[in-house]
This record gives structure tokens, sequence and C-alpha cells, in this order.
């Protein structure tokens, strides 16, 4: 070969082939693109994938033109296909596993550490999650472009509409998938998203971390008492929060009865108030559902009530510590002092303020449960506050070891059962501790599951004597309940004597049942009375007998001076 | 034998009502607290009986109130608290008698008039009993009767466990008054003389019973009340 020829083959490779190859490199080749678009132009190209799914193989080329990536090649993004190998039969599980695959191509060019530091999110979604899913795959616009003219919402849904997670400290994937179709049907269809997630918009999406899954869901929570303010206050003061504060992670928060994007409207939910408590008091399932409430919901009565229509929603209270479950009663059986009040009055006028004076002590069950055992509980409360005095808050102040517990501290005896003397003690230690203890009371069925058995009208119990005489039936078994600070009730054996007591008049000066709560010594100083009142005329009538001789003297001596 | 008009109607109505539902409060106090060791009545008849009569003493109390304030008589009630010493040395006299200037067959130093009715140690008990254990004794009692009517109330005085003490001392105390008060109601001139006067109005003394201070009076029918012979 001639200097002449090799020039000429030096320039036509240089002019020619050259930029073909640079151009392939920079994936600049419109000839192989209109090749591949000879087929994939065609809108019914599409491919059946292991999984049975129809992956869709069409592109739409004008669109893909005017996409930031318009000008790169096809074999840019699908280095794995060329002239020699295209088309084939090649397998691919699913849509998904197809999308992972090609996805891992983008990081030929998109960097981790280039994205990471355009958008810190990549770092937790780059690796585990398909790019083409929330940037889409050929009709990829630059993120100004995309944004602009984007509703919040759909923005959002860019990234979370598809199955995408996050890690969190523990090692645990949550799920930040948004299912559209649940958030259109909830009542918060018409809400955008960053009125929930305030921290996030289409210019901010900040790192986050969470220990664990419970974790973000706690702090999810906050973001709900943002709106719902009454429900949070009314949350405050329940035993789930009680038991979250105090560790319990179990216990629930908003999303765990309500949900968090499908949240349904109670309005709409009528057995949110069922399903939501089952999840962690399915014991109490079956008596309910045996219950003629249970019974009449299952039959498709609405009004009849939940477990929340008793125990309320948010503010959920120990039953133990609690005489405001009647409330829930009484919202259905509005006119139940005045049914009362037919039987139970006081004469000469039958007023219903008679009937609540027994609401206010008695608990509904314990009348309408015919077959439960029924106990008196002795709830120790601050009377100044007028909330309860906790186990951990009587330790501290008594300066008693936490290990001991407050049972030992009370029980001085140790025979395993506070009497009239051991409450004393313990109202006083407090009273010296600057704390006004008082023991309210409550009387109600002994097991939790008893107390959904409500019987009918008939079953309810009507005899005055069963509470009312000494010794009576039903104030045979006393229990002093102290909270816990984590909200739940610490029941402790206590004797009836209790409810006699002189020691107990002033711990429990809030309780009493006519008849039979009354003092012992004052039944001894009403015989000594008794007997003191006949003993005044019998001494005073026999000292007169004694001295009548004295008396008929003196008369004698009268009568001689007249 | 001089006729003294001691009681007028109003007062005697007042009195019987009084000692009826007295004794019949103290009967159903006692099967309410000791339901099972006597069984005059069941608990609910004891109760309903009890609250009709606690009602009915509240309106005798108010016969009383009104009476006497109205006729002004209502000193008859009151200590001369302008005289304690000399109010003392009378009190102490009429314990003596009782003690036993009576078993010797001295002369009762309080000879009772209309505006004089009271001895001294009458007075100070029946002032306490009228303006202070009865209205107490009701009080308590109406929140017993009612205790989520009275709630309020009875937080004040600190619960209803000290209500129904306050109620059950005053019934021990009253249980045992009313059977010393039948007793000294018999140490007039004759074991009847008071009981009588009582039903009459009239209560009748003997002359020779001194009146070292002049306050004996016959009665005359038809003066007006505050006399002392006088007919009401």
């Amino acid at each position: 070969m001639g200097t002449k020829k090799f020039i000429s083959v030096f320039l036509f490779l240089s002019f020619m082939i050259l930029p073909l190859y640079v151009s392939a490199a920079k994936g600049v080749s419109a000839e192989g693109n209109k090749l591949c678009f000879a087929c994939h132009a065609d809108k019914n190209l599409n491919k059946k994938l292991m999984n049975k799914e129809i992956l869709s193989l069409y592109v739409n080329g004008s669109e893909f033109a005017s996409s930031v990536h318009g000008k790169t090649s096809c074999t840019g993004c699908h280095p794995d296909i060329s002239m020699d190998n295209h088309p084939r039969s090649r397998k691919i599980k699913s849509r998904q596993d197809f999308a992972l695959s090609v996805s891992r191509n983008c990081s030929n060019c998109h960097t981790a550490a280039q994205l990471e530091k355009r958008q810190p999110i990549h770092k937790f979604l780059a690796a585990k999650g398909p790019c083409i899913e929330c940037h889409g795959s050929h009709y990829i616009k630059v993120m100004a472009l995309q944004k602009a003219g984007v509703k919040e919402n759909i923005y959002c849904l860019t990234c979370h509409r598809n199955r995408i997670s996050m890690s969190m400290k523990n090692g645990e994937a949550l799920s930040v998938f948004v299912d559209e179709s649940a958030v259109a049907n909830s009542a918060h269809a018409k809400l955008q998203c960053i009125q929930c997630h305030t921290e996030f918009s289409k210019t901010q999406h900040p790192m986050r971390s969470f220990s664990s899954r419970r974790a973000y869901s706690l702090t999810v929570a906050e973001l709900c008492w943002k709106c719902h303010k009454e429900a949070a206050n009314l949350y405050e003061s329940s035993i789930h929060l009680d038991q979250l504060k105090n560790g319990n992670t179990k216990a629930p928060a908003c999303t765990d009865c309500h949900g968090d994007h499908a949240v349904a409207s109670t309005k709409k939910d009528k057995n949110i108030g069922i399903v939501s408590c089952n999840k962690c008091h399915s014991d109490m399932a079956a008596s309910y559902e045996a219950s003629m409430h249970g019974k009449a919901r299952m039959k498709g009565d609405e009004k009849a009530p939940t477990c929340a229509s008793c125990h309320n929603a948010h503010n959920v209270e120990s039953a133990k510590m609690s005489t405001k479950i009647k409330e829930g009663c009484l919202k259905c059986h509005k006119d139940t002092a005045k049914v009362h009040s037919k039987w139970l009055y006081n004469p000469p006028v039958k007023l219903s303020s008679f009937a609540k004076a027994h609401f206010d002590v008695v608990s509904c069950s314990a009348c309408h449960s015919p077959r439960a055992e029924r106990a008196v509980y002795l709830s120790l409360y601050d009377r100044r506050t007028g909330k309860p005095v906790s186990e951990e808050e009587v330790l501290k102040l008594l300066g008693t070891p936490a290990s001991e517990g407050l049972m030992a501290r009370i029980d001085t005896n140790a025979d395993g059962s506070i009497d009239p003397k051991e409450m004393w003690g313990l109202f006083a230690d407090l009273l010296r501790k600057g704390v006004i203890a008082t023991f309210t009371g409550n009387m109600d069925v002994q097991k939790a599951t008893e107390a959904h058995m409500i019987g009918g009208k008939a079953e309810g119990v009507k005899d005055c004597d069963k509470c009312h005489k000494p010794n009576a039936e039903l104030l045979q078994n006393v229990f002093v309940v102290v909270k816990k600070a984590d909200g739940k009730p610490m029941v402790l054996p206590a004797k009836k004597e209790v409810l006699n007591s002189v020691y107990t008049i002033l711990p429990m000066s809030k309780f009493y049942a006519l008849g039979s709560s009354s003092m012992k010594l004052l039944d001894i100083l009403f015989i000594v009375a008794l007997l003191g009142g006949i003993a005044v005329p019998i001494g005073h009538i026999a000292f007169r007998v004694i001295t009548s001789p004295l008396r008929a003297l003196r008369r004698m001596g009268k009568g001689g001076k007249k | 034998m001089t006729r003294i008009y001691l009681h007028p109607l109003a007062i005697r109505i007042w009195h019987w009502v009084n000692a009826s539902a007295f004794i019949l409060l103290i009967l159903t106090g006692a099967q309410i607290k000791f339901g099972n060791a006597i069984h005059f009545f069941s608990f609910q008849t004891a109760v309903t009986v009890h609250s009709l009569l606690g009602w009915l003493l509240l309106f005798n109390y108010f016969i009383w109130v009104v009476y006497y304030l109205v006729t002004g008589n209502i000193k008859i009630y009151i200590p001369p608290l302008n005289h304690p010493i000399e109010f003392g040395k009378k009190a102490l006299t009429q314990a003596k008698f009782y003690g036993w200037g009576i078993m010797v067959g001295d002369e009762n130093p309080h000879h009772s008039t209309f505006d004089n009715k009271f001895n001294p140690m009458q007075q100070v008990s029946y002032l306490m009993i009228m303006v202070a254990l009865i209205p107490l004794q009701l009080i308590t009692g109406f929140f017993l009767w009612d205790p989520h009517l009275f709630g309020p109330a009875i937080n004040i005085i600190g619960g209803i466990q000290i209500a129904d003490l306050i109620h059950i001392l005053l019934w021990i105390f009253f249980s045992a008054f009313i059977i010393v008060h039948f007793y000294l109601a018999t140490l007039g001139h004759t074991p009847m003389a008071h009981i009588i006067a009582m039903f009459t109005g009239y209560e009748d003394e003997h002359d020779d019973h001194g009146h070292g201070h002049g306050e004996k009076h016959s009665h005359d029918e038809g003066h007006g009340h505050g006399e002392k012979s006088t007919g009401h």
C-alpha cells in the first residue's frame, strides 16, 4: 500500500468509522435506533413472561426522542442486545425482574455517588428498587420538567406508587408503597400527601432514619394529632398511650386501628370498634359475640355497641380503674336512670338521681351479667388531683425500692391480703408525704369476659339485700386497685373487713353501701349507748327506791310542822 | 293546785309527731344497720319508712322553727349568755337536784312557766338538739337519701362515709337520749304529770311547791300568751 492509499484509508476511517465508534460509545446511533424502532414502534409488540405477565415492547419513537435520553442509543441502556443476538428467545421471570435488570444498566452512567449527591434518598433506593419505577424508562424527562405542572400528590406517587421500601436501623424493611386506590377511597381522599407528611414536598425529601418499623409508626401517629386534636387529647389519657410511654411498643397508636393511607371514616367503617380491638384483645371476642350486643351486631344491627362504644375509642381506660364505662352503655340506653327509677327510688319522690347514685359505684355488668362473680374494687386516687396514684409514684414517695413491690410494702403482715390496718398504714404514709389518698369504690364483675355477657332485663339484680345488708353476698370479694405507670391496673387482694373498719373511714371515705359498709365499732357503740340509756333510769329509780325512807321522813317532818 | 299552761297546740303536735318519727326512725335505722340480726321490717320497707319519716321530720322541724320565730318565743331555748356564772350555778343546782335532791324530797329548783319552760340543763341540751343535732341528722340523712343529688355537698364534708358516720353517731345518741328523755318525763310531781301536760298543754303544780321567785301563777283561761298564768 502506498502512502497516498494509506492516508486515504486513514482519513476514511477517521471521518467515517471513528465517529461511528465514538458515537456508539456515547450511545448515539440514529441508525441503530432506527433499526430497533423498525420493530419496537409496533404497538402490538409484546412478550409473554415466565410468570405469564405480558410485557409491552412498544416504544414511542417521537416521545423517546424528546426525552432526556433522546439522543442515546438503545444499546446504551440495553448493552446486552445486539444485531447478533436479537431477537432471541430470552427468558424473563417477571416485569419486576426485568425492571431490576434493566435498572442496573442505569448505574453505568448514573453512579451511586452521583445520585446520592443529587438526592440522598437514592442511597436507600438505588440498590433495591428499579430506577425505572420512579423515573420511567423511555420517556424520562429532566427532573425540573418532570416536576413542573405535576400535582404534589402525583409527584409523590411517582415513586410511592411502586413497591419501594425503606430500611430501619434494626434491619427491618418498611414498605413506603402507597396504594392509590386505597387513598382515593379513604377518609383522606381529598388531602394532599404533604398535609400529613409536612416535612416533604416536591423540593424536599429529608433523610430520616428510624430504629424500627414500630418507631416509625409511632412517629407517624403524631402527624395525625396535627388535625385530630380532640382525639389526641383523649388519647393522652388512655391506657394505650400510658403503655407506649412505658415501653410497650405493642400498644396501639393511631394507625394500628385506623390504618395509614387507607384510613377509613368511622362513619363508614362501622366495625372499626371491633376489628381493631380484636387484633390484641381477641380473648374478649367470644364473650362479646355471645352477649346480646354481639348477637344483635351479628344480625346486622349497626347500632349495637362495639368495644369502642363502651370502652371509648381514644380515651380507653382500664376497666378496673374506671367508672366511665357505663357512659358507653348510657349512650344507647339514654333513659336508663328513668327506667331504673321506676323501682329504684327513695320515697317520697322518684328521682333518677337515686338510680344514678347506684350507677356511680356499680358497673352495669355487675347487675346485668347474671352469672358473673362480683367484687368491690377500691382504686387508689389522689383526692386533690382526682387522678390515680400509680404504683411507681407510691413507691417513689415512700422511698421503697421498686424491686420490693407495692404489695410487700402495704401487706406488712405478709398474709397476701390487705387488711384495714394496712390500708390505713398506706393512707397515713402517703399523707405524711403530702398526698391525700382516697380509695374510690366500684362494684364490678371479676373477669373481663364476664362483663361482656350481658343478659336480658329480667336477669338483672333487683334484690337490695344482695348488697345492702351486713356481710352482703355481693360484697364478699374486695380488691385494692393501683394503676401502674403503664396504665394497667395492679389488682391486690384485700380483706372484706376493710369495708367495715374504723381504720378505713378516711381512706375510703367516698365508698359506702347502706347497711353493709358501716363500721363494726359503731355497732358496739350503739349497744353501749342503748345499755347506758337504759341504765340511767334503772339506776336512778333504784337509788330513788333506796332513798325513799329519807323522803318519807322529810314528808313526815314537814307534816309535823304543819 | 295550780294549772300552768306550758305547751301550745302547735308545739304539742310538733312534739308528738317528732317523738313518733324519732322512735320509728331509730327502729328502721336499726333494721337497716342490723339487717341480719333483727327482722322488724324488710330492708326495702325499712328504707321506705325511714325515708318518708325523714321528710316528715324535716317538715315538722319547719313547724317548730316557724312557730318559735313567729311568736318570738325561741328565747326559751336561749340560755342567758349575759349571766353565765349565774346560769352555771343554776345548772349545777339542777344537776344536784336530779342526782341527790330528788332522792331526799327536795323541791325541783326550776318551775316551768310558758316563758321559762326549761331548766338550765334542758335549755342547753334542747338548744343543742334543735339547732345543731337535728339539723345535722336531717342534712346527713338527706345526703344518704340521694348521694348523687347531694354529691357536691357530700364531697365538701369529705365523702359519703363521713356523712354516714355523723348520721350513725347521732342515731346512737338519739337512741340513748330518747330513753333518758322518757324517764325524765316521768319525774314530774306525778309520773304522768309532764306526759299529760304534753297532751293537754297544762301542767298541774302543787301550791306547796314554793315558787320562791314569785313565778307561781294560777291558770286563767283566755289570757294572752307569755303571761305566767296563761291560757292559749
